[in-house]
This record gives structure tokens, sequence and C-alpha cells, in this order.
């Protein structure tokens, strides 16, 4: 009995791996041939894949994409006249160094990128669980900073604003491709394992 | 663009700290009152953050994009070649996120497509280990029909053998003004390994306990 469903799930898997191969191969009629040929050469190890897949995409909650532990969040945001130039001031000043950022604890990483000759940005970060609990530990451990940062943009009401979460919602898009290579690591247990990695290598040495 | 930004960015980081302190002043002295009364509050904090800086500083990925110790950004927006946002899209829906082809490259930390402008044009951001050259190079490697079955989708896209791939690549990327990385010097094979090492000492002292 168990072996029989079983079985019948992976014949149900199998054919939904071949439809979504079939659906492929049908956007792909009118790509270019390079991108025919490239797909044709890859689609047994897709089709593979499918077949025993990995971590999932799956929603941060609110808005945005998490794969296993780690979410993404990608902001769009217009400049307010003077704002470009204040906010490169501050991260020039900064220089990578954002103890903010660790004083939070949960961003992985993050990025400011000016477009359009300075009227706009890109603000894209990965981070530790979903999207409520995030902009929380903003508003609570660095709510200045988030002030004078993000007063660079058109229409910021503040981070102590009951209006703050849906201003960010709104000017944030959801990637609908989202990769992590180890979704299961916080920052929090990555620190750690950086300390448990020195403390077993003085430990091998001392035995050596 | 990314040369001045580096540059600008060297030219700041050996000021003293009051200097850094002033020219963030200065800038904010036209700055919506949220902004002005949250710099004041933080005034201190920062002067002491600039003056105590050991941390890792910023530094360039080689020929373009920012590294923050043993790890770099790429962000590469693109106009979609006509049919190629609806076939990303597809290859995207079906990989569910399931991209073996990084993992086989190794030096990929994190990575997203963004869809922006009614699907005219697409952000890609992602976290990488080393310099741009190498990287690219390994894409080039490792999974050169991967990437051409994705890139196919932007306008003008050489072609992964093609020797103008880089030049496209590169002409394509915005270097960000700002890079933060929480584990500077992990690579990905390095925080692998200790997710085995971490595995191993627990073990090991489940055994003893």
């Amino acid at each position: 009995m168990a072996t029989q469903t079983q079985s019948a799930m992976e014949s149900k898997s199998n054919a939904d791996v071949a439809q979504k191969i079939q659906k492929l191969r049908e956007a792909f009629a009118d790509a270019p041939q390079m991108a025919k040929t490239a797909l044709e050469s890859k689609i047994q190890d897709l089709a593979s894949h499918m077949s025993e897949p990995r971590s999932r995409m799956e929603s941060a909650g609110r808005t945005g994409s998490r794969q296993g532990k780690v979410s993404e969040l990608t902001l769009m945001l217009t400049f307010a006249p003077g704002g470009a130039r204040r906010l490169r001031a501050l991260l020039q000043a900064q220089n990578g160094n954002f103890d903010d950022a660790d004083k939070v604890g949960t961003v992985h990483d993050m990025r400011f990128v000016f477009l359009d000759n300075d009227t706009k940005l890109v603000f894209a970060t990965a981070y530790d669980g979903n999207w409520d609990p995030y902009i929380d530990d903003f508003a609570t451990k660095i709510p200045d900073v988030m002030d004078i940062a993000f007063s660079a943009f058109e229409g910021w009401p503040g981070i102590h604003s009951p209006e703050v979460k849906n201003w960010i919602a709104k000017h944030q898009v959801t990637a609908e491709g989202w990769f992590v290579a180890n979704p299961n690591l916080t920052v929090t247990e990555t620190r750690r394992l950086e300390k448990i990695g020195k403390a077993v290598d003085e430990l091998l040495d001392k035995v050596a | 663009m990314a040369t001045q930004t580096v540059t600008a960015n060297r030219s700041t980081q050996d000021l003293p700290p009051e200097q850094k302190v002033r020219a963030v002043q200065e800038a904010f002295a036209d700055a919506p009152d949220a902004g002005k009364v949250a710099l004041k509050n933080i005034l201190k904090d920062l002067k002491s953050e600039l003056a105590s800086r050991t941390g890792v500083r910023t530094e360039s990925a080689g020929r373009i994009g920012l590294r923050n110790g043993k790890v770099s950004e790429l962000t590469l927006i693109a106009p979609f070649a006509p049919g190629g946002a609806e076939r990303l899209r597809t290859v995207l829906n079906m990989l569910d996120g399931d991209f073996r082809g990084a993992e086989k490259v190794g030096t990929v930390h994190d990575m997203r497509f963004v869809f922006l402008d009614n699907d005219t044009k697409m952000l890609f951001a992602t976290a990488y280990d080393g310099d741009f050259d190498p990287y690219i190079d390994d894409f080039g490697t490792k999974i050169p029909d991967y990437m051409d079955v994705v890139f196919t989708a932007f306008e003008g896209w050489p072609g992964i053998r093609s020797p103008q791939i880089k030049d496209w690549i590169a002409a394509h990327m915005v270097p960000a003004a700002a890079w933060y990385v929480a584990s500077p010097n992990l690579t990905v094979a390095d925080t692998r390994r200790l997710e085995k090492v971490g595995k191993a000492v627990d073990e090991l002292l489940d055994k003893v306990a």
C-alpha cells in the first residue's frame, strides 16, 4: 500500500516535470537560436533537478521572497531634492563600515545603488526571517539611522510614523528569482560557526 | 562611473573623523527635520564609529563593483529583448529558487532577479566571492548553457562564449555606492565547511556529554 502510494506519487511528479519541461520549450519557441541550443543541452539536468528539489522559494511575509531562513528586500526609491547628495555624503563617511547594521544583527548584506543621474536608488538587502519583524527591528534598534538615510527619499514618513511599513511595502519590488547559497544559516549562526571554526583550529593545533 | 565612486570613497576615507563628520553635517543643512534631528541624535555615535574604524573597508571588486572583505557585489540592470521577460519568468517559475547552476559555480552567496517597469527591464543583484574577472570566467567555464538560457532574455546579449561578454556585463552594471556584508571574511565554501564543522562539534559534544 505504502509502495503503491509512493509510486503513484512518483508518477504524478514525473508527469508534473514533463509538463513543466513542455511549458519551458513552448516559452522558448520564439527565443534566439543560442537560447534554444543552450536550453536543449540543459533540459535533462533541469528535469532531474525538478524531481529532487532542494530548498524552495517562499514568501517572506507581507512582501519579498525567502529561501530557507534568508529573505530578500529590494526597494526602488525616488530621491527628494538634495537627498542624493546627503545620502552620498553619509555613505562616503561610513565607507562600508555599518556598525548599525551589525547592531540589528539580521542583515546578511546590503547595497545602495544610485540610478538615473542620482534621481533614484535601489536598496537591496538579504536578511533573516520575515518582513514584519525585520522592519520592526530597524525601527526599534536604529530609528535615527533609518531617518537619516531614508529622509533622502520622497515621501519618507519617518520611522516612528504608523505609515512607515506601508511606505516601505509600496516601494518594494519582490524578486521573482531568489537564490541563497547557505539558506539554513542566519547571520548569528554564521558568526557563531566562525568562532567554533577558530576554536576547533586552535584545539587541533594544540593536539598536533 | 565605477572609478569615480571608488575614487570618491578613497578620497574621504583618509580624512580625519572630525572632517568626515563636518562633511556630513554640511550635507544635511537642507535636510528635512526628521533627518536633521536624527543626525543630531547619532552624532556622538557616528564620531566614535569613525574614530574607532578598525573594521573591514570597502574596496573595489576589480574592473567594476565593490568588495567588502572577501565578498563582492554585482548589480546589473538590463532591458529585456522582445519576449525575453516571459521566457525568463517561465524559467524562474520552474526553477522555484532551485538554482543548481549557481551551486555549481560555488562562489555565489545570493542572487536575485527583479522585474522592473512593466517587465521592460530587469535588476539582477548578486553577492559573490572574490573579484569581477575570475567570477565571470567561472560562469563562462562552469555553466555556459545556463548563462545563455537566462541572459538571452536581454537586449544585445552577445553569448557567454563571445569575447565581448565581459564588456557587455560591465556596461550594464551599476556599481553600488555602499556595500555591507555581515561576515566579510567567509566565502561560500568557508561557510559550508564551517556548517559541517559545527555539526561535527555538536555530535562530539553529545558523545562526551
